[in-house]
C-alpha cells in the first residue's frame, strides 16, 4: 500500500492539527486552571447555608474541646498540680504535681501554651462576625442567628474563664483579627477578663434553651435545632443551664459567694427541664462509676451539665483526652496490658480521705466477711499501687472488650448536679448560712449512703465540704482550683497561701507564647 | 488469591505480546517503503526538547563511555548495568555530578531521596522534603511520587500511610539507553516549574529498525546476613549500672525495669540469639529480555523483566515485574508516530519493626516489656505474623503517544503523556501483636498524571552556516492523588480479617475509621523559544515561558520565567589541536510550583479541629465542624509565585582525542518569594500565617573527570579511571516581612546562617557539684534551665546571653545535615576479556543528630514515656556505638540533661563506600547468533571507610537523625549473564 499524497494535502493537515491544538490551548486555559480543593472550603463557599452555619458552630465547640484535652492539659492544670495522685516512673508528672511548671517536658509546654484555646475563642469571633451571612439560606431564620451568636458569646466567656484561673492575666480579643493582620495583644488583668466573661454570659444566658431541641416554652428556639432531636444534642452544646452553672464558678473563682448563691439557684430551680425525663439528676455511686454510666458521652446522658463528648458513636473515640491514659493499669478484677498506672493515689491518702465506712465510693464493706473494701473508686487496693478506676469508660464500656484496647469514650466533664450542689454549699458556707449548706452538703452525702455531717463552725463545715469535693470530684479536674478557693476561704495552707499571694497559683505562660508577642509578660512568680 | 494475581499478570503480558505480534506484521507489510525515516525520527527526539543537548561533539563521541559530568551511557562496558539496583536514586548515586542521594534504609523498594545541588528551602517536615526532590522523566513523562498530604491525617509523619514504596524503584537498567542529569538553568526553563529542582532524565532503549535482536539478562544473588554483636539485659544493666549506683535513689532502684531488675529472668538475662531468626541470608534474582525489530516504517520494542531485590534483616525484600512495549510508525513520509506502554508491578515485603506497625495502628501500648533477645520466644512472636497480612502493591503504567508531522524544516509534535500508579496495602494484625486487639486497615491510592504538551517549531537559515531555530509550545499537566484509607480496631477474632463497616456497639465488627481524600492540580504552560546556532562554533538560546497553575489564587495565576544561555566551542574557534574545549553559560528565572492547593484561595476554612494526637476528629457530637485551619496556619491574599533565579557557567575539556576529559560547573542559585509559616501573636489562634518572602541561596561546584590512562588496542589493554566531586553550600539570606529570625517546628531559621543547621545547647561539661552551678550575684538566684536550677550531675549549658537562664535563647545554630561534599569516583580496567571495575561514593562534611546514643542514655524518660522514641526495636539488642564517651550525668534530673537537643550529639560524618566490585568476563563467540556474551560477578555495598560508630553513616532520616532503627544495607554478591543477539 503506498499513500500518494500532495503537498497541498499535507499542508492542509498540518494546518487542521495546528489549529486543532492552538483552539484547545487558548480556549480554556485558565478554565483548566479553577479546580476546587476538595480539603478545604474557599470563603467564597462559607457561611451560605444552614449547614454552613451548623458546621461553623460545631467548630467552635471541637476547639475548646481540642484546647482542653490537647495533652490531657486538663488535669494537669485541675488535678495532678499539688494534686493528691502521686506520680510513678514519670519524670514530667512529677514536674507537675511539684509544681516545677517551666521543667523541660512536651506535657508541661503543651499545658502551658494556650494557642488551643485562643483558636476556639478565634473560632468563635468568625462565627459572630460570619454567621449572619447565611440567613440568606432561607431556612436559617433569626431564631438560628439569635442561638448561634449566643452560644459563640457563651463559649467565648467559658474560654477565658478556664483560661484565666490558669493563667490570670491573658490577652483579651473579641474578633478575629482578619484584616488587622494579627497585631500583638497585651495582656488584661484577670478581673476585667473574669468580669467580661460573666457580663458575656448573662447577656446571652436567656437567649440559650434549657434543652436543644426540647420543649420550648417562650417559643424562641429553632424546634428540632439543625434537624437533631433533644436526644443527639443532650448537653453538648451550651444551656442555659450550663451557662449559670458556668457564671457560678467564674464568681466563685473571684470570691463573690453571694453572686455564687443566685446563679446556682438558677441551676438548682431548672434541673427539670434539663432533659430527659426526670431532667438533671444526681447520679448513683453506681452509674458514676460504670463504663457505661455518667462519664461515657452520649447515650441519652443529661447529667453532665457541661462537658465535652468523645462519643463512640460519634466517631470521636480517642486515646488522647482522658485521665484514664494516666490512672488505669492492670487488676485483678481488670485485666489490662499496662501493668502500672503514671499516677495512683496511695493507700494512706486513700484510707485518711474515705474516713467513713459506709462511703459508697470506698469503704470497708462490712457485709461481707472477711471484710472487703469498695471498689468503686479503686481496684488493687491491697496491692502497692492502687487503680484509681473512678473514670474507665473504654471503647464505649464495651461489654466484648476488657481493658486490652484502651480508647476512650468518657467525656470531660466540667460540672454535674453534684459538684453544682457542693460548690452552693461552699457559697452558703462562705456566707455564714451554716445550714442550707449542711443541707446540700448532706444531699450529696446521702447520694453516697453517708449520713448528716456534724460541725461546729463555720470553718469545719467548710473543711467537710472540700473534703467531700475531693471524694466526689476526684479525677475530674477540679482538686487544685478547689484547693486555691478552699485557701482563700480558710487559709489554712501555707503553700497555697503563699501561692496565690504571689501569684504561683498561675501556670507560667509557654516560652513558645511569649516569644511570639512581646507585648506578652510573663506571670510574675514564674520570671 | 496469588493464582488470581499470577493469571492477571500473564494476561497482561498476553495482551502486551498481542500488540507486539499486531506491530511486527504491520511493519512486515511496510517493508518495502525503503525510506529511512523512522531511525532519526521515530524515537522522542529529546533534542527537540533542549536546545542545548548534551549529545554534542567529543564527549559522546565515543558513544559507550562513561560520560562527562552529567550524563551516563548505557553501554556494554558500562559497570552500571552489572549492578542489580533496582530504582534510579540507586543508580545515580555517585554517579553523577551534583546529585546527592541517601538511602536512609536497606529495606528494599523504600523510599530514597533525590537531590540536585542542595535543597532550595529549610527541610522541617516530610512536605518540605517532598517538595525539594528532583523530578525524573521517564522518556519526557514527569513521573509522579506520593504526596505528603496524607500526612495530614495521621499523629506524625515518621511514615506515610501506604505502601511506602518507591516509586522510582520501577525501572531496569538493561532498558535504559541514558540517564543525565539537568541542572543547566536554560534547560530546566525549558521543561518548566515541575522541574525547580532539577531533573533525571531518563531515556529508555527505543524500538530500532533493522534485524530482528534481542538480549537476554539473567543473574541471581546471595544476600549473607551480617554479622552482629548480640546482647541481653545483662549488658544493657552493666550500662546503666554506673549511673544507678551515682545517682540513683531508692525510689528509682524499685522502678527499674522490670527486664533489667530481675537478672534470673532468663527471657531477657539469657541467651541473646534472636539475631539468627532476623537475619537470614537471602537471595536476589533478576531475568529480563528485549526483542527489537522492524521496518524504518514500523518497528517496535518490547522488554520483559522480573526482579527480586532482598535483605538478609527481617525478611524484606522487593519483587517488580515489568512488561514495557514501544512502538514506532511512519505511516506516511512527513509523518510519525511512537508510543510507548510500560507496566510494572511491585510487591514490597515490608519490615516488622514494631515502630512501624505503631504508626499505622495509631496506637500506643504499654511498652514496658520490651521484645526479648531470646530466639526461642522471638520466634514465638514471629510466627504470630503468620496470620498476619501484609500485602503492598504498586501498580504503574505510563505511556505517551507522540504525533510528529515535518514538513520541510517546520515540525509540529504533539504528545500525549500518562503516568498512573494505584497503590494498595492490605493490614492484618492479630490480637496477639497489639495488646489482645487485632488491627485491619486497606489503603487504596491512586496517582494519575496527564500531560498534553504540543509544539510547533522552524529552522530558519538565515545567512552561511548560520540558523535561527524557533519553538512555540504549550503544556497542560493535570494531576490527581487520592486516597482511601480504612482502619479498623479491635475485630470480633482473628479469622475474620476483612472490615465489613458496620459500626455497632454490640462489638461485633472492627470499630472502623474511614478517610477519603483527593488532591488535584493542574498547569499550564505557554512558552516560546528561540536558538540561534552559529557553524558549530557558537549557540544562542534563550526561552520565555507563561506558566499557570491552579494551586495560585486567581490573582497570582500566572508566571513569566525566562532564561538566556550560550554554549561557544572555544576549541574550534582556535583550531586547538588535540583538544575540545567548550564553555558556556546560562541564567533562568523559573516559576515554582505549590505542592498543595490550599493557596489557591486566601482565607478557607478546613474540618481539621482536633490536635495533634487525634488528627482526625473532624466533628462534635458527630457533626461535622469547620473552621478556619489553625493548625496549618493562617494562609494570605496575594501570595506570589515563588521562583528561582539560576546561574550556572560551566567548562568541558577533552585532551587527546578525548581520552581525558574535564568538567566544570559552578553555580549560583537564589530560590525567592518562597512560602514560610511566620509566627503570629498566638492569641489569634493559628500556629502562624504563611508568608512568601523566603530566599534561599545554593552555591557550589560540581567538578568530573573521566581519563582512559592506557588504551593499547594491541595488549588488549584498558584503564579507565572516572571521578566527580560536588561542592554546595546553602545560606538563608531573607525571611518573610524582612525578619531575622523565625522559630518553628522546634527549629530556627536565621539569616545568613545555613537552612540545614541544628538548633541545639552549646555544651561546655559537667556541674560535680552543686557548688559549681554559678549564682547571679545581683539576685542571689543560681543558674536555671528554663527556671529549673541546675545541680549537680546536670549538663553544664552555656549561659549565652547571660541572664542566669538556659533557655532557647541560648541556642546555637550548628552542623549541616546535607553534606558539602559529595560524589563518587571509579576505575575501570579491561585486559583481553576480562573487565575489573570498582566504584565508590562518598559524602563529607556533613553533620548528624546521635538520636540513637541520646535514647540510650537518656533511658530514665525513655523507658516509661509513652511514645515512638522509646520503642525498642529486637534489633536494639546487639552492640551499638560505645557509649561511655559521654559524659556521666544525672540521668533522673528534670533539666534533662540527656537531652537530644544539645551539641554534644551534634556529631559530624564522613564516610567513603566501596559501592561495588565486578568482575566481566566476554564470553568468545560460541553461542550461535550471539553478538555479546558476557558473565559477570559483582559484589555490592562492600565497605565503608568511617569513623562512624554506629550500625551505617548513611542511615541518617532526611534531617540526618541516626536513630540506629532502620534495616541495615545489605551487602550481596551478584553473577549473571547477558546475552545479546
Amino acid at each position: 500500500m503506498r499513500y500518494q499524497i500532495t503537498k497541498s494535502f499535507r499542508g492542509k493537515c498540518l494546518l487542521a492539527l495546528v489549529a486543532a491544538s492552538t483552539m484547545l490551548l487558548v480556549s480554556s486555559c485558565n478554565k483548566k486552571l479553577d479546580i476546587e480543593s476538595s480539603s478545604i472550603v474557599s470563603e467564597k463557599n462559607s457561611w451560605k447555608s444552614l449547614e454552613d452555619a451548623r458546621s461553623g458552630v460545631m467548630g467552635m465547640y471541637a476547639l475548646l474541646r481540642t484546647a482542653v484535652a490537647n495533652n490531657n492539659a486538663y488535669w494537669h492544670w485541675g488535678e495532678f498540680r499539688s494534686g493528691l495522685f502521686t506520680p510513678l516512673n514519670s519524670p514530667d508528672l512529677s514536674a507537675v504535681v511539684n509544681n516545677e511548671l517551666t521543667a523541660n517536658y512536651s506535657v508541661i509546654e503543651s499545658a502551658s501554651n494556650w494557642t488551643k484555646f485562643y483558636a476556639a475563642i478565634n473560632a468563635c469571633n468568625v462565627v459572630i462576625e460570619n454567621i449572619g451571612k447565611c440567613r440568606t439560606d432561607m431556612r436559617y431564620t433569626d431564631d438560628y442567628y439569635r442561638l448561634d451568636v449566643s452560644q459563640a458569646k457563651a463559649i467565648r466567656a467559658f474560654a477565658y474563664f478556664l483560661m484565666a484561673r490558669v493563667w490570670g492575666d491573658v490577652p483579651m480579643i473579641t474578633t478575629s483579627g482578619e484584616g488587622q493582620n494579627f497585631p500583638e495583644v497585651a495582656q488584661s488583668k484577670k478581673e476585667i477578663v473574669l468580669n467580661f466573661a460573666k457580663t458575656e454570659l448573662l447577656s446571652v444566658a436567656e437567649d440559650l434553651p434549657y434543652l436543644y431541641s426540647g420543649t420550648d416554652l417562650e417559643n424562641k428556639f429553632p424546634a428540632t435545632y439543625y434537624g437533631f432531636g433533644a436526644g443527639t444534642w443532650l448537653n453538648a452544646p451550651i444551656t442555659r443551664i450550663g451557662a449559670y452553672a458556668i457564671l457560678s464558678h467564674i464568681a466563685a473563682w473571684e470570691g463573690n459567694y453571694d453572686e455564687v448563691v443566685v446563679y446556682s439557684g438558677v441551676v438548682i430551680n431548672n434541673i427539670a427541664k434539663g432533659g430527659g425525663s426526670g431532667g438533671i439528676t444526681a447520679v448513683t455511686t453506681g452509674d458514676m462509676v460504670s463504663s457505661t454510666g455518667l462519664f461515657l458521652s452520649g447515650n441519652g446522658n443529661y447529667r453532665q451539665i457541661v462537658g465535652f463528648p468523645f462519643g463512640k458513636m460519634t466517631g470521636e473515640t480517642t486515646t488522647d483526652g482522658h485521665i484514664e491514659n494516666y490512672t488505669l493499669a492492670n487488676t485483678p478484677d481488670f485485666p489490662m496490658s499496662k501493668r502500672l498506672p503514671n499516677l495512683y493515689i496511695p493507700r494512706d491518702s486513700i484510707l485518711k480521705l474515705f474516713n467513713e465506712a459506709d462511703d459508697e465510693r470506698f469503704g470497708t464493706d462490712f457485709n461481707v466477711q472477711p471484710v472487703v473494701f469498695r471498689k468503686s473508686y479503686f481496684e488493687n487496693f491491697n496491692g502497692e499501687i492502687p487503680v484509681f478506676k473512678k473514670i474507665r469508660v473504654i471503647d464505649a464500656g464495651s461489654t466484648s472488650t476488657n481493658g486490652d484496647f484502651v480508647v476512650y469514650n468518657s467525656s470531660i466533664i466540667f460540672t454535674r448536679l453534684e459538684e453544682i450542689r457542693l460548690l452552693r454549699a461552699e457559697a452558703f458556707a462562705a456566707l455564714n448560712n451554716l445550714s442550707a449548706a449542711a443541707q446540700l452538703l448532706n444531699l450529696v452525702r446521702a447520694q453516697r449512703k453517708l449520713g448528716g455531717v456534724f460541725y461546729s463552725s463555720r470553718e469545719q463545715l467548710l473543711q467537710l465540704i472540700f473534703l467531700e469535693r475531693d471524694r466526689e470530684l476526684m479525677g475530674e479536674g477540679w482538686h487544685w482550683f478547689d484547693l486555691v478557693r478552699r485557701t482563700k476561704l480558710l487559709n489554712d495552707n501555707p503553700q497555697i497561701a503563699s501561692f496565690i499571694s504571689s501569684g504561683g497559683i498561675y501556670w507560667p505562660i509557654s516560652r513558645a507564647v511569649l516569644l511570639k508577642n512581646k507585648k506578652l509578660v510573663q506571670n510574675n512568680y514564674w520570671k | 488469591m496469588k493464582f488470581d494475581f499470577f493469571l492477571k499478570k500473564i494476561g497482561q503480558y498476553v495482551v502486551v505480546l498481542c500488540c507486539g505480534v499486531f506491530a511486527s506484521n504491520y511493519a512486515t507489510a511496510q517493508t518495502d517503503d525503503a525510506k529511512v525515516i523512522a531511525d532519526t525520527t521515530a524515537t522522542i527526539d529529546s533534542s527537540f526538547l533542549f536546545f542545548f543537548n548534551n549529545k554534542t561533539k567529543s564527549n559522546l563521541a565515543s558513544g559507550k563511555m562513561f560520560n562527562l559530568q552529567n550524563r551516563m551511557i548505557n553501554a556494554d562496558t558500562n559497570f552500571i548495568n552489572l549492578i542489580p539496583k533496582i530504582s534510579i536514586q540507586q543508580m545515580v548515586k555517585g554517579n553523577l555530578s551534583g546529585v546527592y542521594v541517601r538511602e536512609s534504609s536497606g529495606e528494599p523498594g523504600v523510599d530514597q531521596n533525590l537531590f540536585i545541588q542542595g535543597i532550595n528551602g529549610p527541610l522541617m517536615s516530610k512536605k518540605d522534603l517532598f517538595e525539594q526532590q528532583a523530578v525524573v522523566y521517564l522518556n519526557g513523562i514527569p513521573l509522579m511520587r506520593d504526596h505528603p498530604f496524607a500526612y495530614e491525617i495521621q499523629k506524625n509523619d515518621y511514615l506515610r500511610i501506604g505502601t511506602n514504596t518507591n516509586t522510582l524503584a520501577n525501572f531496569n537498567i538493561n532498558n535504559i539507553e541514558s540517564i543525565e542529569v539537568i541542572k543547566d538553568p536554560a534547560r530546566l526553563a525549558a521543561l518548566g516549574p515541575l522541574a525547580a529542582n532539577g531533573a533525571i532524565w531518563v531515556t529508555s532503549k527505543n524500538a530500532t529498525s533493522g534485524k530482528t535482536s534481542g538480549s537476554v539478562n539473567i543473574y541471581s544473588g546471595y544476600a549473607p546476613a551480617p554479622r552482629v554483636s548480640p546482647t541481653n539485659s545483662a549488658y544493657e544493666f552493666a550500662f546503666r549500672k554506673p549511673y544507678y549506683d551515682r545517682y540513683a535513689n531508692v525510689e528509682d532502684l524499685i522502678n527499674m525495669p522490670a527486664y533489667l531488675k530481675d537478672s534470673t529472668n532468663t527471657d531477657y538475662y539469657g541467651p541473646a540469639n534472636w539475631y539468627k531468626s532476623y537475619y537470614k541470608p537471602t537471595f536476589t534474582y533478576g531475568a529480563d529480555a528485549a526483542l527489537t525489530g522492524g521496518s524504518s516504517r514500523a518497528n517496535f520494542r518490547l522488554f520483559l523483566s522480573s526482579v527480586r531485590d532482598a535483605n538478609a534483616a527481617d525478611k524484606t525484600g522487593l519483587e517488580r515485574h515489568n512488561a514495557s512495549f514501544y512502538i514506532n510508525i511512519a505511516p506516511m513520509e512527513w509523518l510519525n508516530f511512537s508510543s510507548m506502554i510500560s507496566y510494572n508491578r511491585m510487591d514490597r515485603d515490608r519490615n516488622k519493626n514494631i515502630t512501624d506497625r505503631l504508626v499505622e495502628q495509631r496506637y500506643l501500648p504499654d511498652l514496658a516489656n520490651p521484645l526479648t533477645p531470646n530466639n526461642n520466644l522471638y520466634n514465638k512472636y514471629l510466627r504470630e505474623f503468620d496470620k498476619a497480612i501484609d500485602l503492598n502493591v504498586n501498580h504503574s503504567l505510563q505511556s505517551y503517544f507522540n504525533l510528529s508531522a515535518k514538513f520541510k524544516t517546520l515540525v509540529f509534535n504533539s504528545n500525549l503523556m500518562l503516568d498512573y500508579s494505584d497503590i494498595n496495602r492490605d493490614v492484618f494484625w492479630p490480637k496477639t501483636l497489639l495488646e489482645k486487639n487485632n488491627f485491619v486497615s486497606h489503603y487504596l491510592g491512586i496517582n494519575q498524571r496527564v500531560n498534553f504538551t504540543n509544539y510547533l517549531t522552524n529552522i530558519f537559515e538565515i545567512g552561511h552556516k548560520q540558523s535561527l531555530k524557533i519553538t512555540a509550545r504549550q503544556n497542560y499537566t493535570n494531576d490527581m492523588y487520592r486516597y482511601k484509607y480504612a482502619i479498623g480496631y479491635n475485630g470480633p477474632n482473628d479469622f475474620v480479617k476483612v472490615n465489613l463497616f458496620h459500626n455497632n456497639t454490640s462489638g461485633q465488627n472492627y470499630i472502623s475509621y474511614y478517610f477519603p481524600n483527593s488532591l488535584r492540580t493542574a498547569l499550564m504552560s505557554l512558552s516560546g523559544e528561540a536558538e540561534y546556532e552559529l557553524s558549530d562554533l557558537l549557540r544562542i538560546n534563550a526561552v520565555v515561558r507563561r506558566d499557570g497553575s491552579s494551586t495560585k489564587d486567581v490573582n497570582n495565576r500566572w508566571f513569566t520565567g525566562y532564561s538566556a544561555g550560550f554554549d561557544y566551542n572555544a576549541g574550534k574557534q582556535f583550531a586547538l589541536d588535540n583538544m575540545d574545549l567548550n564553555l558556556y553559560g546560562g541564567y533562568a528565572k523559573l516559576g515554582k510550583i505549590n505542592v498543595d492547593d490550599r493557596f489557591s484561595t486566601n482565607s478557607i476554612y478546613s474540618s481539621y479541629v482536633g490536635w495533634q494526637n487525634e488528627p482526625t476528629l473532624g466533628t462534635f457530637n458527630g457533626i461535622p465542624a469547620l473552621a478556619r485551619p489553625y493548625n496549618y496556619g493562617w494562609v494570605n491574599a496575594n501570595m506570589p509565585w515563588a521562583y528561582f533565579e539560576k546561574i550556572n557557567i560551566g567548562a568541558r575539556w577533552g585532551l587527546f582525542n578525548s581520552k581525558v576529559q574535564f568538567g566544570i560547573d559552578v553555580y549560583n542559585r537564589n530560590d525567592k518569594n518562597g512560602t514560610i509559616l511566620v509566627p503570629t501573636p498566638a492569641e489569634w489562634g493559628y500556629e502562624g500565617q504563611y508568608k512568601s518572602g523566603l530566599t534561599v541561596n545554593n552555591s557550589g561546584v560540581d567538578l568530573s573527570v573521566y581519563a582512559k590512562i592506557i588504551d593499547n588496542e594491541m595488549q588488549k589493554i584498558q584503564w579507565s579511571i572516572n571521578g566527580n566531586l560536588s561542592y554546595n553550600n546553602n545560606k538563608l539570606k531573607a525571611l518573610p516581612n524582612g525578619l531575622d529570625e523565625i522559630i518553628i517546628s522546634g527549629t530556627k531559621l536565621k539569616v545568613g546562617e545555613r537552612v540545614d543547621a541544628y538548633w541545639v545547647y552549646k555544651n561546655e561539661g559537667k556541674y560535680n557539684s552543686d557548688a559549681e552551678v554559678p549564682t547571679n550575684s545581683s539576685t542571689g538566684r543560681k543558674l536555671t534551665y528554663n527556671g529549673v536550677p541546675f545541680q549537680s550531675g546536670d549538663a553544664k549549658w552555656a549561659d549565652l546571653n547571660g541572664d542566669f537562664d538556659v533557655n532557647d535563647e541560648d541556642r546555637i545554630l550548628i552542623g549541616n545535615f546535607m553534606p558539602k561534599n559529595y560524589g563518587g569516583f571509579g576505575t575501570d580496567i579491561t585486559y583481553h576479556r576480562f573487565s575489573i571495575n570498582a566504584q565508590f561514593y562518598f559524602a563529607l562534611k556533613q553533620s548528624f543528630l546521635n538520636q540513637a546514643a541520646a535514647s540510650r542514655l537518656d533511658f530514665v524518660n525513655g523507658d516509661f514515656s509513652k511514645s515512638l522514641n522509646s520503642v525498642k526495636e529486637i534489633t536494639s539488642w546487639q552492640k551499638g556505638e560505645d557509649l561511655s564517651a559521654y559524659p556521666m550525668y544525672n540521668p533522673w534530673s528534670s533539666v534533662v540533661p540527656y537531652q537530644l537537643s544539645q551539641d554534644l550529639f551534634v556529631q559530624d560524618v564522613n564516610y567513603v563506600k566501596l559501592r561495588s566490585l565486578s568482575l566481566t568476563y566476554r564470553v568468545p563467540k560460541t553461542v550461535k547468533n550471539a553478538r555479546l556474551m558476557q558473565i559477570y560477578l559483582t559484589g555490592n555495598n562492600l565497605f565503608t571507610f568511617s569513623k562512624f560508630k554506629g550500625s551505617d553513616p548513611e542511615l541518617l532520616n532526611y534531617q540526618g537523625v541516626y536513630d540506629g532503627k532502620a534495616v541495615p544495607l545489605q551487602k550481596t554478591v551478584t553473577l549473571g549473564v547477558k546475552i545479546d543477539f
